[in-house]
């Protein structure tokens, strides 16, 4: 069963672009200019998604090649890279979303502020929540 | 932590591929096992030494650590 939606997301994505695209279009002028961009937007990116997803299902590996792509999925050394790598990422984000409010809180001030301090509290808060996660699976 | 992985494999004449193909790991995994960049877990230092028909303590050699 998980394979199959496996197989069939990319397909449902790249519809469901299109019927985004198709929403925008239809609904042209009866909407405000903001939700129109953001059909088009949310659209441009689940097409894109959905296309790299269906090429991507379509590459032929032969059985050798398709055991060797499953084992390095599943490697424990390349699991541990991952991990590193996500904790790496979290940090490196935390410290830009902290130099962009110092900048953006000298510099421009206002809402910009807001919005960038709201960020860093949910990128602090996702890491918190999946912490608690991972400490009660573990 | 150190281990006897390439001893033991050059002993048995066996190749990096074929121990990893053994233990169901990458040939990188391998190769970085045996140049000390990487401990294997639990799991995988008992699939290595049931490979070569020993005890885990046989093949990796804890050192405690010295304390300051």
């Amino acid at each position: 069963m998980k394979d199959f939606w496996k197989k069939i997301f990319p397909y449902v994505m790249f519809a469901a672009a299109w019927a985004l695209i198709l929403a925008a279009i239809l609904l042209d002028e009866r909407v405000p200019k903001q939700i129109s961009l953001a059909l088009f937007t949310s659209g441009g990116i689940l097409m894109g998604f959905g296309a790299v997803g269906i090429a991507l299902s379509r590459i032929r590996m032969s059985p050798e090649q398709q055991k060797e792509y499953e084992r390095g999925e599943h490697d424990e050394r390349n699991v541990a890279i991952r991990e590193k790598a996500a904790m790496s990422s979290w940090y490196w984000t935390l410290y830009m979303l902290w130099a962009a409010f110092l900048v953006i809180q000298i510099f421009v001030g206002g809402l910009w502020g807001v919005a960038i301090s709201v960020v860093i509290v949910l990128h602090c808060t996702f890491y918190m929540i999946n912490i608690h996660r991972w400490n009660k699976k573990m | 932590m150190t281990n006897r992985i390439a001893e033991l494999r050059k002993a048995r004449k066996i190749s990096q591929a074929e121990l990893a193909d053994g233990v169901d790991v990458t040939r990188q995994t391998i190769i970085s096992l045996e140049s000390g960049r990487y401990n294997a877990s639990l799991l995988l230092a008992h699939k290595i030494a049931r490979y070569f028909g020993l005890t885990i303590e046989e093949v990796f050699l804890f050192e405690e650590e010295e304390t300051p």
